[in-house]
């Protein structure tokens, strides 16, 4: 199935029932009725996108710049989702399984609350990727979500499991109240990161200013990074062979907390 | 009204302290404030300097129309909005407060106060976190150690320290200023701070650092000393503050906008939060903003009561949603989400970054206000109202979540912010089809 957007919203659209879950085993005619909220107005998904085809094998094709569509994906379980443009807010909120790719830049909250599958941004994610929203302690509880380019701020907050990876920068607080889970950043962590994290892992290969409440503990070749880079690699991340075998130090923390997390910074010769 | 009519322990709105001893005397021909005793340097400015001017009581795109063909238009616009946006309310009484939420309810819009870019961050602390609070009066009364934090109340809250802190002679404090310690973590030396026992000057933008630093030596954790390259506050110093704060019999942290608005917002509020209630199990510690406008409080209370959330909260669904960052006013003018915006006792034209400013040209704007702003100089629909606390009465809450009453100096020709918030609100439903009795 193929959605191409023929009109471009005023207001946020929040579109849940873009989603292969929704989609799967509708006529075009079907799919082009459902609800959607255009602003405080409930529209049709037919107002904006022309459908065209069905999504029998649960693969769906979204096109146009959908920076004002929220929404997108939330709850998917299964299908695969392509976005051809721009995205707005929360994709992939709360998504079970099945697989999303954006092959531009994403708004804030990718995978909120997500407990499995995988999101691939080709282009940059925005602030909150793989958290809860205000007020709930626990994000992300399993999943990829896969960012080829930079992210905002506040990735893998209170994180339970699963990976996020991005390619590019992250900003403040990443990792932040982690309980658990991976994070790469192949660039430079922002301020403050795994602030009050209790479990976890978060892996950069850029020097990093880390929290007092962080202590060193060693300088080693943990496998299990070579392991995880040569899984983003044939993602496509573009991974050098000095990151692959190069030493890492390794600080433990949040002294505050467990001290259980770590953090690992590259510490070899670059080039 | 030939003579001079006194108003004794009138409240004062200015700003948060919301003092309530306040003795006004209005000239003989009840149009003007001659005195305002006990009032301190910005409250008298407030009192003095209020005037009822000659505005129409309402202009629809630029010209004067009658109050009930304004309401008619506003409550048009929000009616027709697909994301109609209320915003402002600090600087109006809990009645108003509670007629814009309905409002917003009505029309199926957003609401969001000036605590989206004061305190919000410190909201959203307190959900996160939870807060560790006493009123004013026990602060008063039993605080002996006192720490200022990212705040300059000397000037900007300048009875604070006589009435409710630093200088306050108490029952359990006899001597005052002599009994209790002052600390004072600012990046610059204030004229607060020179009256503070204890000055912490750390590098900008290094808050989280210093309170992740004392809340790991509150509890015996490890705390590397790269702290003092990094923020300018050297192990010991930190050592010895955590001591003087365990030690103490009742402590408190006020915090103000130094530590919500800079790099780290939320976070560096719930650090600071989580360090008084760390503190608990040594002594007594709690820690309490520092609020800004007259009752911004109120707009907090208010908000929350009647959605169950603060600040930032859509109804475009049906149902309440909160969520700072997306909901947020800044945030939904400068996406340019908002088609229509509603604007109470506030001035986002002067005072929003430029690109929401730039959108808030584009959409229809209607403003309540009793001066003209550079917001209403924009808006199709603009009221002048009556000012809070000084010809209105109503409700207000203090910084510390008190509600007081207040008692307004003299009448105004204006009506106020209530008065027309229902009047749109009643159109509104009427425009609608909502029915009578379904209106709260």
């Amino acid at each position: 199935m193929r959605l191409t957007l023929h009109a471009v919203p005023e207001v946020p659209l929040e579109a849940e029932a873009i989603c292969p879950d929704m989609l799967m085993g509708l006529s075009a005619d079907k799919a082009a009725e459902l609800p959607v909220f255009h602003g405080n107005e409930k529209a049709r998904l037919g107002d904006f996108f022309s459908v065209q085809g069905e999504a029998r094998d649960g693969t769906v094709t979204v096109e146009g710049d959908l920076s004002k569509v929220k929404l997108i994906g939330n709850g998917m379980s299964t299908g695969r989702l392509r976005i051809e443009g721009d995205v707005g807010a929360h994709l992939g909120a709360e998504m079970r399984g099945g697989e999303i790719v954006v092959t531009g830049n994403a708004g804030d909250w990718v995978g909120r609350e997500m407990s499995g599958g995988r999101i691939t941004i080709r282009g940059d994610a925005g602030h909150m990727v793989g958290c809860a929203v205000r007020g709930v302690p626990v994000g992300m509880l399993g999943g990829e979500i896969i960012v080829h380019g930079n992210a905002g701020n506040e990735v893998g907050h209170g994180m339970r499991r699963g990976l996020i990876a991005i390619g590019g920068d992250s900003g403040d607080f990443t990792g932040v109240s982690m309980k658990a889970g991976t994070v790469v950043v192949m660039g430079r962590l922002g301020m403050r990161p795994g602030a009050g994290m209790v479990r976890g892992t978060l892996i950069s290969t850029q020097p990093a200013e880390l929290l007092p409440t962080f202590n060193y503990d060693t300088t080693y070749r943990p496998p299990i990074i070579r392991t995880i880079l040569i899984y983003l690699r044939k993602l496509g991340f573009t991974v050098e062979d000095l990151y692959l075998n190069g030493p890492y130090q390794r600080w433990s923390g949040d002294s505050i907390e467990l001290n259980k997390g770590e953090i690992l910074l590259y510490a070899g010769t670059r080039q | 009204m030939s003579e001079a009519k006194t108003i004794h322990n009138a409240v004062c709105t200015f700003c948060g302290c919301v003092c309530d001893d306040i003795e006004l005397v209005v000239a003989p021909e009840g149009k003007s404030i001659t005195r305002a005793g006990n009032a301190c340097e910005l409250g008298r400015a407030w009192f003095l300097e209020h005037r009822i001017e000659d505005y129409p009581v309402a202009l629809v795109d630029g010209k004067e129309a009658g109050l009930e063909e304004a309401v008619d238009a506003a409550a048009r616009i929000l009616v027709e909005a697909r994301f109609p946006a209320v915003y402002g309310l600090s600087d109006t009484t809990c009645e108003a407060q509670k007629e814009a939420v309905a409002i917003a309810d009505f029309v199926n819009g957003n609401i969001d106060t000036t605590t989206s870019v004061c305190h919000g961050p410190s909201g959203m602390a307190f959900q996160g976190t939870g807060e560790s609070t006493a009123s004013l009066g026990e602060i008063k009364n039993r605080a002996d150690f006192i720490l200022y934090w990212g705040g300059n109340p000397v000037e900007a809250h300048p009875r604070h320290f006589e009435r409710y802190s630093a200088k306050a002679k108490a029952a359990y404090l006899p001597g005052g200023r002599a009994d209790r310690t002052i600390a004072m973590v600012d990046v610059r030396k204030t004229r607060s701070a020179s009256e503070a026992d204890i000055f912490l000057q750390v590098r900008p933008g290094s808050d989280f650092e210093v309170l992740w630093a004392l809340r790991a030596l509150v509890r015996g954790k490890y705390v590397d000393d790269s702290i003092e390259a990094r923020t300018g506050i050297s192990l010991e110093t930190l050592q010895d503050l955590v001591e003087r704060m365990k030690n103490c019999q009742f402590g408190v942290i006020f915090f103000g906008m130094g530590l919500s608005m800079t790099r780290g917002r939320h976070f560096n509020v719930s650090a600071l939060l989580a360090l008084a209630t760390d503190l608990n199990a040594f002594t007594h510690f709690v820690a309490n903003p520092v609020r800004g406008h007259g009752n911004v409080t109120g707009a907090d209370n208010v908000v929350s009561w009647q959605t169950g959330y603060p600040f930032g909260v859509n109804f475009n669904r049906g149902y309440p949603r909160f969520n700072p960052g997306e909901f947020t006013t800044v945030d939904v003018l400068a996406r340019g989400d908002a088609d229509a915006l509603l604007v109470i006792a506030s001035d986002p034209a002067a005072n929003f970054p430029r690109r929401a400013i730039e959108h808030l040209k584009t959409i229809p704007v209607i403003t309540l206000d009793p001066k003209p702003t550079r917001t209403s100089q924009l808006a199709r629909v603009a009221f002048t109202v009556a000012a809070y606390g000084i010809n209105v009465p109503g409700t207000v809450y203090r910084m510390d979540n008190v509600a007081l009453p207040l008692r307004p100096a003299f009448d105004s020709p204006y009506p106020c912010d209530e008065e027309i918030l229902r009047a749109i609100k009643e159109r509104v439903c009427e425009l609608k089809g909502i029915g009578r009795r379904e209106v709260a």
